[in-house]
């Protein structure tokens, strides 16, 4: 599971990092800061963070789910 | 204000139940001038662009005798005006020191580590719903969780929330236009903030000897007792009624749509876009009336001048057809849902993560454990409150209970 922020559309709201703090985090007031890749134990706060952005700037691509069983990888 | 006037109509309780058709009626002119000076600005692009200028002030003392200043304190309270009400650079400078121990970049996990304890006041409502084959939403399941929320953001201990009940009550109605307006709720409203503000006096004394949780404790070293009391009463007043009416509304949505609830109790998932669907169908503020224009602005081909009162519709906007397709028809699949529900820039709401983390514990959890069997009023009775507007009773007939 991957995800992509629009950071020309990002207006620092931070809405996704109250949602999903170990996904997304700030540098400073403004520069959002997040993980590309997510497992599936973050897929629901990842779902929340996305649908609450105010300006939709954060995309989730399930395209790779399939695989999702042999991640995680650190461990 | 004379009978007649867009604004006497928007405040008028006989569209309460139903403000929507008059809001596309507004649509028709995007900004428009009432008799009084006040604009009224309905369209998207519109209310969204204003929301975003700088020369548009939340600071109710710009505008010219003879308006309504909502949000300034009575003289004899000594209080200054919440950051709600302020503007750069008072307002940046109260929000960021509030937001420190609240949110990013300092506190990410503050809200997210109340989830647990919000449930369990969920759970507690719930498990009061057995037995029983009628239950008002409002009083049984929506109304007791935002104080219980923001009791636990401030830290007041758990033995005083009764007391937060009966204060955000009166104040919140000091908000309407209408009964704002009005000596008695104005005198109610007065009263309640001068108890709650002693009570307070005292609570921040405390904290400031004795830390505790809660961000009164973090912010009582930085802030002076009287902004520290300002804010404490706003976050009350803005996110107890306005919380209490989007988990109403979700769930008066919710059983007025079938298909929508039999899609949602087969896949719990349809929660969170769902919940984002009635923020912009049924969204809790519904228009945003103490702004003023501190310079002329143009806007939609309209000139507004310098000191006008301008309200901004976002309930209107929601549903404006230019931005949302089929803007009525409640649609959790909607693409790009960019709805106005919690307002946009520098005044975004404070509290939409902890109102989204309130709402996503409850609603789910209402779902999974009731089986309803149908409104037992349609509409509800509403509150006066055409601001906050939701239902005061949403009376509904359940056929049982799962633990």
């Amino acid at each position: 599971m991957r995800l992509v922020v629009d950071l020309n559309r990002c207006q620092g709201f931070a809405q996704c990092v109250f949602l999903a703090p170990d996904v997304f985090s700030l540098h400073g007031d403004e520069a959002l800061l997040f993980s590309p890749r997510f497992d599936e134990a973050q897929r629901d706060r990842v779902e929340k963070a996305a649908a609450a952005c105010p300006v939709q700037a954060i995309l989730v691509d399930y395209s790779d789910e399939p695989t999702l069983r042999v991640e995680p990888d650190v461990g | 204000m004379t009978p007649g006037t867009i604004t006497a109509q928007i405040t008028d309780y006989a569209n309460r139940a139903d403000p929507y058709p008059l809001y596309a009626e507004l649509r028709k002119t995007p900004v428009r001038r009432e008799d009084d000076g006040t604009y009224v600005v309905s369209t998207y692009e519109e209310v969204r662009s204003l929301a975003n200028d700088p020369r548009l002030s939340n600071d109710t003392r710009n505008r010219p005798p003879g308006h309504a200043r909502p949000g300034q304190p009575a003289e004899e309270t000594g209080l200054p005006p919440s950051f709600i009400f302020t503007d750069p650079p008072v307002h940046d400078r109260l929000r960021d020191t509030i937001n420190r121990p609240f949110g990013p970049p300092h506190s990410p996990r503050f809200l997210d580590g109340l989830r647990g304890e919000l449930a369990k006041v969920v759970t507690e409502l719930l498990d009061a719903f057995e037995g029983k084959d009628q239950v008002d939403i409002v009083e049984d399941f929506s109304y007791p969780l935002p104080v219980t929320a923001i009791c636990k953001v401030l830290g007041v201990p758990r033995e005083d929330e009764p007391r937060f009940h009966v204060w955000a009550d009166a104040l919140a109605s000091s908000l309407d236009p209408q009964s704002g307006g009005g000596d008695e709720s104005q005198e109610k409203a007065q009263r309640a903030r001068q108890d709650m503000g002693a009570y307070l006096t005292d609570l921040i004394e405390t904290k400031r000897r004795h830390p505790g949780p809660g961000i009164l404790s973090a912010l009582a070293p930085d802030m002076t007792p009287a902004d520290l009391e300002a804010t404490a009463v706003l976050l009350l007043v803005a996110g107890h009624e306005t919380t209490v009416n989007a988990i109403t509304n979700t769930t008066l949505t919710l059983l007025r749509h079938p298909d929508v609830l039999q899609r949602f109790l087969q896949d719990p998932g349809l929660a969170v876009p769902l919940i984002e669907e009635v923020l912009r169908y049924e969204p809790p503020v519904q228009f945003v009336p103490w702004t003023t224009a501190l310079a002329d602005i143009d806007v939609a081909g309209t000139t507004i001048p310098k000191g006008s009162p301008v309200w901004l519709m976002l309930a209107a906007a929601n549903r404006d057809p230019q931005r949302f397709a089929d803007p009525d028809r409640f649609d959790p699949d909607r693409k790009d849902n960019e709805h106005l529900g919690f307002y946009t820039g520098i005044h975004y709401c404070f509290g939409a993560p902890l109102a989204r983390i309130e709402l996503h514990v409850a609603v789910p959890e209402l779902f999974r454990r009731v089986t309803f069997s149908q409104l037992l009023e349609d509409p509800p009775p509403y509150r006066a409150n055409a601001v906050l507007r939701g239902p005061r009773h949403l009376p509904v007939a359940i056929e049982g209970l799962t633990a």
